[in-house]
């Protein structure tokens, strides 16, 4: 490896911490019940699921997102 | 970002945690076409945990010589055909083994 | 303006530090009783999240542990508005001073370690001795072989397993005296053999680096990660529901 490579793969680690911590872990505020089943979480909101993924929200440029944990009506 | 993290190897760890792709959340796909195959997932997930656990624990039983011989030839048959059925009910949902994915923590990874 | 939630603060105060958040937006302090709910406004369309959100997110909540003991809540929590956002915290009030109180003073840190697995499992898989089962699975029928076959890969699993254990009993025993709670993930994969978080004291951590120092130096052929300070991301006890 490379000092330029060990750089470059140091960030994608640091990357990698913060994600799994801001994306999976932390305080979860929501307004109906989460169901875990088998490490996958369902989060019904009235009749939406939820999507969460950030690839997924890449994708979703330019369409309104809402927010995965929402106000209660 | 600050500086935070010490590695000597950081290309071992994200080739490691690639594998895993643990780093971002599952969720069901919202997709309509997607929602049929993600509950058959979910279901199936289910029964396989299920017949996993039967499995070691007949691997407890037989190894603590407490069952006789046609109760392991039994146990034996039983399992071959739960696990076909699981492989029958693969293939009607075209799931493949990897798209099961069961994570049992301090079990490991059993198949 | 939607409100976009970063943090659970314990102060009631207005936030000295000028801090930008989403969008580059002011970060502010919404009190509640004797928490603060850390907060920014952001547009109604969302056009841009992406893993760069996220960074700004968590930098948000770096700027803040500083100063604060602090509960960080998960990337994209919005709210319509201030008075929703409110009235969902009532109900999570008393969890979240029970943990501001548990945490308080307390930083995360993170342990991964990569041991050799694959090298290990084919040792393990060569030392088991041929033929080595249980009599009553001694002849030859389609469910006996089955089983054979099972009982020989459970007893590689398990042999593996059991050098997994040995090995992170004595990664972990390393850390114990310096930390107060810890959360450990074994084996995720096959390679993986660790991924630890500790949660310690402000005031131990040089006592922890010093640990990860000695735990360099442990196992040969070991891969070692170090990552921290982070708010506690992984201690907050959920309200149950």
């Amino acid at each position: 490896m490379t000092m330029k490579d060990v750089v470059t793969r140091s960030k994608d680690v640091t990357l990698l911490e913060v994600l799994d911590r801001v994306l999976n872990k932390g305080v979860v505020i929501v307004g109906d019940i989460t169901i875990s089943v088998a490490d996958v979480d369902l989060i019904y909101l009235g009749l939406r699921v939820l999507l969460s993924s950030v690839e997924t929200i890449t994708h979703l440029r330019g369409a309104p997102i809402e927010g995965p944990m929402q106000e209660p009506t | 970002m600050h500086k935070r993290i010490e590695t000597d190897s950081p290309g071992v760890f994200i080739e490691e945690l690639k594998k895993i792709d643990d780093t971002l959340p599952k969720r069901i796909d919202a997709n309509p076409q997607n929602v049929e195959k993600g509950l058959a997932k979910l279901v199936l997930t289910l029964i396989e945990l299920i017949r996993r656990l039967l499995e070691r624990q007949a691997m407890r039983r037989v190894e603590s010589g407490s069952l006789t011989d046609e109760e392991v030839e039994r146990i034996g048959e039983t399992l071959m055909k739960l696990e076909d059925k699981m492989q029958e009910l693969k293939g009607i949902f075209g799931l493949k083994d990897e798209e099961l994915n069961l994570s049992l923590g301090p079990l490991g990874d059993l198949m | 303006m939607r409100v976009y939630l970063y943090a659970i603060i314990d102060s009631n105060d207005k936030i000295r530090k000028a801090i930008k958040g989403l969008e580059k937006a002011s970060v502010y302090n919404i009190p509640y009783r004797d928490i603060g709910l850390i907060v920014s406004k952001l547009n109604g369309q969302v056009q841009d999240i992406s893993i760069d959100r996220a960074i700004e997110h968590e930098g948000v909540v770096e700027t803040l542990m500083e100063d604060f003991t602090l509960l960080p809540v998960r990337f994209l929590t919005l709210f319509d508005k201030e008075e929703d956002l409110l009235s969902v915290i009532k109900g999570y009030y008393s969890d979240f001073i029970e943990n501001l109180d548990r945490l308080r003073n307390k930083i995360e840190f993170g342990i991964k370690v990569i041991w050799p697995g694959n090298t290990i499992r084919e040792r393990i898989m060569n030392n088991y001795p041929k033929d080595d089962y249980p009599a009553s699975i001694s002849g030859d029928s389609p469910g006996k072989d089955f089983i054979k076959a099972r009982f020989k890969r459970y007893k590689i699993t398990k042999g593996f397993e059991d050098e997994a254990e040995r090995c992170i009993a004595v990664i972990d025993n390393l850390f114990s005296l310096s930390v107060t709670e810890k959360r450990l993930e074994r084996l995720k994969s096959e390679n993986l053999l660790l991924n630890a978080y500790y949660l310690v004291e402000k005031e131990r951590q040089d006592d922890f680096r010093r640990s990860f120092e000695q735990l360099k130096s442990s196992f040969n052929d070991f891969k070692y990660l170090f990552s921290g300070p982070w708010p506690p991301y992984n201690f907050i006890i959920p309200k149950v529901i």
